[in-house]
């Protein structure tokens, strides 16, 4: 396995240290450590099953951990619930779009934005009560975050009334909305041409030159190839190969787990 | 005008009382709470109100207040014990809160007028002081279901995995849905009672869970308008249904029946889907969708039958 790309002094993003999820005596994730540096886009590979999914449900603590360690900026916050990890500006998206079907596309967006009004100091003045009862019609951050997927012309769409492509991208723009400092995203182009996934992957780098760092669970290794700066590859919970996106797909166990033991050996 | 008005004084005075009942029940259930507390809460307001300007001489809005306050109070605890149950475990819950609340007014000898009930429950309570208490409570229902609190109310009802991504606790949202829905279960009983001046254990009960569910049912549980709706309807109806005699209940039963298949979203949301329609074809009339004027500028090429896919041109966006 080869070194980070860029082995800094500063501290994690994010550290998982021995994280375990087990359901029963089913090990979904099973001793899994890794640590995320500022401003870099990772990646996870892995097959069906593998436990990508379950790794970032314990990662924003939707899912119960057996065992381990999670620490955000170096703190821990294991114990900490799922609802405060907005605070520390963690968004995420999901494997199966969820976008809420009475609201439309604007307002699904700014459901992200909301949450920066009550658990973000750095607006200064704290809203009175009926400001934020009310909440503002429309963020700034959201007229940036349709700007930047380019969702303008479908503000007023219901999600009934989109492709499943432009719902991820309601998706990942709710995301943003949230200014995170953290992103992490479940299958962010399925459902999509290749164009668009060309676009998302050019709208991700995009966010890691700005310094947002990123976590990407993703079937296609193409876009995982030309997005991500370092690759974790898991099988049956647990990390395989980690290193360069090249190198990785590379690996003779990767391909093993993703083609099989005859398949992986003669790729 | 005033005519109509004295005739059906008390129609119109079981149409506010009956909108803030339904409203109890609906409140919760526009949060993905299925809690029918609001019903007890109603037998709770209607009890200590009468008690109190019986037994203390209180006037109308102390009474109201304090049973405001009384069912805010035993709904929070009751909230703090159940909250964590969902589905129809919760719904059994808070039916036999409903059912206990009953027991106990039957029970409760002198205080609460044992099988009779408590009469002479006599205050300065106006109409004009009832449609002024109901109007702010659509008021400040209403203004929960738009803006940020709409949205978030939306998201916990929908989607609680995902309300929680969005740093929304589920815990406060409905321990504030069991809340909310004592203290209007609480004034809708309070309300009843000054105005009708007798409460009794045949007042309340599983039949008020019925008639306030029915009324969301059929005119929508998503907004107070529906409740609104279904206030009207359900008040007047059997009234205007005396006409046919004994077919009243059948024909009752079949309207609600044929409702609940036909119109799963109230009426209300049969006026929202229409509106949304009509709205989706003004707009594609005036503005094609991004992804049709890209194609009609020849500048994508989209799959048969998805013409709203994104369009991938940047002059495309306005």
């Amino acid at each position: 396995m080869s070194a980070q790309p860029v082995e800094r002094t500063s501290t994690p993003v994010l550290e998982l240290r021995d994280l375990a999820v087990h359901f029963g005596g089913v090990r979904a994730v099973d001793g899994v450590s890794m640590k995320l540096m500022p401003g870099l886009i990772y990646g996870i590979i892995g097959p069906n099953g593998s436990g990508k999914s379950t790794l970032l449900g314990a990662i924003t603590r939707l899912t119960r951990m057996t065992r381990g360690e999670l620490l955000f900026d170096g703190a821990s916050y294991a114990h900490v619930p799922p609802s405060r990890l907005a605070r520390l500006r963690v968004a995420r998206t999901f494997q199966m779009v969820r976008l809420l079907p009475d609201l439309n596309v604007r307002a699904n967006i700014q459901i992200g934005a909301d949450s920066r009004t009550t658990s973000d100091d750095r607006t200064g003045s704290r809203p009175s009560w009926f400001e934020r009862l009310r909440g503002p019609a429309v963020s700034p951050a959201v007229v940036d975050a349709i700007r930047r997927t380019r969702l303008g012309g479908f503000e007023s769409y219901y999600p009934s009334e989109l492709s499943y492509g432009t719902q991820r991208r309601v998706e990942v723009a709710r995301a943003l909305a949230m200014d995170p400092r953290l992103l992490l995203l479940d299958e962010p182009t399925a459902g999509m041409n290749q164009s668009e996934r060309a676009e998302i992957s050019g709208l991700l780098r995009d966010l890691r030159d700005e310094g947002l760092t990123q976590l990407l669970v993703e079937h296609d290794v193409q876009m995982m190839m030309d997005t991500c700066d370092y690759v974790f590859a898991m099988n049956s919970g647990q990390l395989i190969a980690e290193g360069e996106p090249g190198e990785v797909v590379r690996n003779p166990a990767v391909q093993e787990a993703y083609l099989g033991r005859k398949w992986g050996r003669d790729a | 005008m005033m005519d109509f008005y004295d005739s059906n004084l008390v129609l119109i005075q079981a149409t506010c009382t009956g909108l803030i009942l339904a409203l109890s029940i609906q409140v919760p259930l526009r949060m993905g709470v299925f809690s029918f507390a609001g019903a007890g809460s109603y037998g709770i307001g209607a009890y200590l109100a009468a008690i109190l300007v019986i037994e203390q001489e209180v006037s109308a809005f102390v009474a109201i207040g304090a049973a405001m306050l009384a069912t805010a109070v035993i709904g929070l605890l009751l909230g703090l014990l159940i909250f964590k149950l969902n589905g129809l475990y919760l719904a059994m819950a808070t039916v036999a809160f409903d059912l206990i609340i009953g027991v106990i007014t039957i029970n409760g000898g002198e205080t609460t007028g044992g099988s009779t009930g408590l009469y002479g429950v006599i205050t300065d309570f106006t109409m004009g002081q009832m449609f002024a208490l109901t109007v702010i409570v659509l008021a400040l229902v209403a203004l929960s279901e738009v803006g940020r609190t709409g949205r978030r109310v939306d998201a916990v009802r929908d989607d609680p995995e995902l309300a929680l991504s969005m740093g929304i606790s589920l815990r406060r949202y409905r321990l504030t849905a069991f809340v909310v829905s004592g203290a209007l279960g609480g004034l809708a009983g309070a309300m009843n009672v000054l105005v009708r001046s007798a409460i009794g254990p045949l007042d309340i009960g599983f039949g008020l869970i019925v008639l306030g569910l029915t009324m969301i049912i059929v005119g929508g549980s998503r907004s107070w308008k529906g409740a609104v709706i279904g206030a009207i309807i359900f008040t007047w109806l059997p009234d205007i249904l005396t006409a046919i005699g004994e077919w009243q209940e059948l024909v009752y039963g079949i309207i609600v029946a044929l409702a609940a298949v036909f119109l799963p979203r109230g009426i209300y949301g049969v006026l929202v889907d229409l509106n949304k329609w009509l709205r989706r074809r003004r707009r594609e009339r005036r503005d094609p969708p991004p992804a049709v004027a890209a194609e009609q500028a020849g500048d994508i090429d989209p799959k048969p039958g998805d013409v709203r896919e994104f369009a991938l041109n940047e002059e495309t966006v306005p």
